[in-house]
């Protein structure tokens, strides 16, 4: 899975994937994610993932997700994703994330 | 000669009868000679014994003459010149005359001789030497011979009338110290008594000569000659006077007794009133006893003991007993071996052989006696080889009936399902033959591209000839089937080349039914079958009402009705053999069509396979252990008609293999057409289930799964299978969805989801499956 991935801001990394979220995808997706910030000199507390070319989340995708806003939260970090279709929005939705990410 | 058993028997029970009879005769002839030798003995014995008296006798006789030449030389001396030395002489010569005489005087009565001298007397005896020695001790003070017993009791009672006087027995303490008796006389001169003569006679001889009584030679056969008489006794009294002169009796003290009463010899009474007719038991011993009675009234009575007398005879009884009893072992003996050698070993051998023959050993008997086992044995070996021949036709005609039955089950379809590339129908079949090999059978086959041809049949008879004729027929309505013709046409041709190849008279009824697959159009043929029962969608089996036709091979050139009709999809068509409603329980009650059909109707399952084994099953609990009579025989046909809205697909569950299986999915919702949404809850859901089976199904090794989706009227469903671990996701907790992120875990989304999203949702466990179904509506 291809995943872009660019810091911004002072304390901000900006995430674009293309594909589906799913079991075979997903972990990959977290762990690059994870990787960056870790490799990262500044503390990375935002993240902004677009969504835009994703079409597809599962359980697994959404997993990985909640484990991502867990470790930035405890930074009091937070999660912006962008360009989320309906589709994947009810997604969201059903499992109740709608009630601490942030959706623009 | 005594080559059979029953001459050994017979020669066995004369040897025993020979003995019986050997043995009764001794016994008689030896009972007889006992009593008969005793009598012969005693007057033998007698005789024996007489002349032992005889000489007893003699000797008393001897003494009297002895004693009256003593009493004349006493009265020549008082008369003449009374010289001592002629009298001396006189005595001598008298001892030298009677040689048997110990001892012996004169005795002249006191001062009768010289008036100035009291004793006068003669007294001559013998020494050790035999020499002849004249005493004159006794005319001595001490002795004072008038005043000795014997003396006096002479003295007083010799008369010129009974001029001889025996005096009582007596122990002699002066000379020889023994026990003597004397007789006397009186020495006579004109009347005048002057003295006595007397003779001496030693008791203790007489006693002694008893003790060493020997038989005489030739006294009887059955007695030891010139042996001692060994523990015999004997009693010397005088029964007149009444007192014992000696005895030698064993248990009595002889010399405190020698002059008592008679009385006091125990034995003495029986003795002399039997008179030696039998035997005395004196302290436990039998003793015969011999009694002689002297003519001075003295008697002699000889015991002598039973079991000497009889030793020899009895000697030789024993031994024949002895004898006896040796054969009378020997014959048991000899019957244990004869039983054994001749009866009981040829048995054990023959047993012995039979339980090898039994394990399939190849061996020959060989006995050559008794004749009777020999034939025996040979007649068993005879029929060994009988049944081994026998055994090995039969086991060939099993081998052949089992290769037959093989052939038979081979030639009908029977593998199944025949054809599973075909969605359009199901079919099952089976026969269960009543022995090795039916007359039932059933065939099913596609005649062209898309008419579908089954049939089932029941030949007339059974066993091997039935099967015969029926492969006859299965082939040949398989072989014209494939002719194109109509089934009309088709049924006429193969009854006529049924009826003219069919010499045996065999007939075939069948049922058959040709379907086209495609619209279901469907021709039944009955030609003397039971009716098949239908079962249409949505209604109970029953019997399809159709025209019987007559059985096939019955008549030629027979016509045939063909019932048309149309199968819907779902329709199942059971047919079978009377083998299944002509089964009977216990009671000898039939299963029955009502039975059957109430049964068909219990069974919820679509299948061909499940219905045919639950018929069979009910069967099974009807017959109980009932044996099974006929070939049971069913064919379940089910129309399924075109189906192109059921798509099934196989795949390894594992982890990154995920995408195939989407692709496949989007696939078939895009040939479906269904919408973007559904397809995308289709895809969220099939991930998820996909996820599961991988992780929790398969823990270890991964295994199949298998999808199928369905597209019904107004729903799609889908359907996961895997044989993996029992797992029912369903089972899982729903995660609260309103706890705040922190506390949330990151796990139990997915089957939440799945709730959510699908509109129904099953789970099910069936052989060893997991089966979760999913279903949306349209």
């Amino acid at each position: 899975m291809d995943v872009t991935l660019k810091r911004i801001g002072l304390d901000g990394v900006y995430v674009k994937a293309e594909g589906r979220l799913d079991l075979d995808n997903a972990v990959e997706y977290g762990t690059k994610i994870k990787d960056f910030i870790e490799d990262s000199d500044e503390t990375v507390v935002n993240l902004t993932l677009d969504f835009s070319d994703i079409t597809f989340i599962s359980s697994f995708g959404l997993k990985v997700i909640l484990e991502l806003y867990k470790q930035l939260n405890a930074q009091n970090g937070t999660i912006k994703l962008k360009n989320v279709s309906e589709q994947l929005m009810s997604s969201f939705k059903m499992v109740g994330f709608n009630k601490f990410l942030l959706f623009e | 000669m005594f080559k059979t058993v029953r001459s050994k028997i017979l020669a066995i029970a004369i040897l025993i009868l020979a003995f019986l009879l050997v043995a009764s005769a001794c016994h008689v002839y030896f009972a007889r000679m006992n009593t008969k030798q005793l009598m012969v003995q005693n007057y033998k014995f007698s005789i024996t014994a007489s002349s032992f008296v005889q000489e007893v006798k003699n000797r008393v006789i001897t003494s009297e003459d002895n004693l009256k030449s003593l009493a004349l030389i006493g009265s020549l001396y008082y008369k003449t010149d009374r010289s001592n030395e002629l009298t001396n002489k006189a005595i001598t010569k008298i001892f030298e005359n009677y040689p048997q005489t110990l001892g012996g005087g004169i005795w002249f009565k006191p001062y009768i001789i010289d008036k100035s001298k009291k004793y006068t007397c003669f007294y001559a005896f013998r020494d050790k030497n035999n020499k002849i020695i004249i005493d004159k001790n006794f005319e001595s003070k001490q002795y004072d011979y008038p005043n000795q017993a014997w003396y006096k009791q002479i003295i007083s009672e010799v008369t010129p009338e009974n001029n001889i006087v025996w005096s009582k027995p007596y122990y002699e303490n002066q000379g020889s110290y023994t026990t003597m008796i004397t007789v006397g006389s009186g020495v006579f001169v004109d009347g005048e008594l002057v003295g006595i003569a007397t003779v001496d006679w030693e008791l203790d001889s007489v006693i002694e000569e008893v003790s060493k009584m020997k038989p005489l030679e030739k006294t009887f056969s059955m007695y030891k000659n010139g042996n001692e008489i060994k523990n015999s006794f004997a009693l010397f009294g005088n029964i007149i006077d009444d007192y014992i002169i000696a005895t030698n009796d064993p248990y009595i003290d002889n010399k405190a007794v020698i002059g008592n009463s008679l009385k006091e010899i125990p034995w003495y009474t029986d003795a002399d009133n039997l008179y030696a007719t039998t035997y005395i038991t004196y302290h436990n011993k039998k003793y015969i006893p011999f009694v002689n009675r002297l003519n001075n009234g003295m008697v002699l009575i000889i015991c002598l003991p039973k079991s000497e007398m009889f030793k020899k005879v009895n000697n030789f009884y024993f031994l024949l007993i002895m004898v006896m009893i040796g054969i009378a072992l020997l014959i048991p003996a000899l019957l244990y071996y004869s039983l054994n050698h001749y009866i009981i070993n040829p048995i054990g051998k023959l047993t012995e052989i039979a339980q090898k023959i039994g394990k399939g050993e190849d061996i020959q008997i060989k006995i050559e006696k008794p004749e009777e086992f020999a034939q025996l044995a040979s007649t068993f070996d005879k029929m060994t080889k009988d049944l081994k021949s026998i055994t090995q036709e039969r086991a060939k005609i099993n081998s052949e009936l089992s290769i037959a039955k093989s052939i038979q089950f081979s030639s009908l379809p029977n593998i199944f399902p025949p054809f599973p590339d075909r969605t359009e129908f199901g079919i099952y079949a089976s026969m269960e033959p009543a022995k090795e090999v039916g007359g039932d059978f059933y065939d099913f086959f596609f005649i062209d591209k898309t008419r579908f041809m089954f049939l089932i049949a029941d030949v007339s008879g059974k066993g091997v000839p039935a099967a015969l004729f029926m492969m006859t027929v299965k082939t040949l309505i398989n072989n014209l089937s494939q002719m194109n013709y109509s089934p009309k046409q088709l049924i006429e041709i193969v009854n006529n080349k049924i009826c003219q190849t069919n010499k045996h008279g065999f007939f075939v009824t069948v049922l058959i039914g040709i379907v086209d697959i495609n619209t279901g159009e469907t021709s039944i043929i009955n030609c003397g079958h039971n009716p098949p029962l239908i079962k249409r969608q949505n209604s109970d089996y029953e019997y399809l009402q159709l025209e019987s036709n007559i059985a096939l091979g019955v008549f030629e050139d027979s016509k045939f009705e063909i019932y048309e009709t149309k199968l819907n999809p779902g329709d199942i068509i059971y047919t079978y053999t009377d083998g299944v409603t002509e089964a009977i329980n216990k009671d000898n009650v039939v299963y029955g069509e009502t039975r059957l059909c109430k049964c068909l109707n219990n069974i919820s399952d679509t299948e061909p396979l499940e219905i045919t084994q639950k018929i069979r099953t009910s069967i099974k609990e009807y017959t109980d252990s009932n044996m099974q009579s006929d070939d049971i025989t069913m064919l379940v046909f089910k129309y399924n008609g075109i189906l192109n809205n059921v798509k099934t697909y196989k795949q390894i569950a594992q982890q990154g293999n995920y995408k195939q299986f989407y692709n496949w999915l989007h696939a078939v919702c895009e040939e479906w057409s269904i919408n973007e949404e559904l397809s995308y809850k289709l895809d969220m859901c099939a991930e998820e289930i996909f996820a599961n089976i991988t992780f929790y199904a398969y823990p270890e090794n991964a295994g199949m799964l298998e999808a199928t989706l369905t597209k019904n009227d107004d729903n799609i469903s889908i359907e996961f299978k895997d044989d993996g671990i029992a797992y029912n996701p369903l089972e899982k907790p729903d995660p609260d969805v309103n706890l705040p992120p922190e506390e949330r875990p990151l796990g139990g989304l997915g089957i939440y989801m799945i709730k959510n999203m699908a509109d129904d949702i099953f789970y099910k466990r069936v052989k060893k499956q997991n089966i979760l179904t999913l279903v949306f509506k349209i």
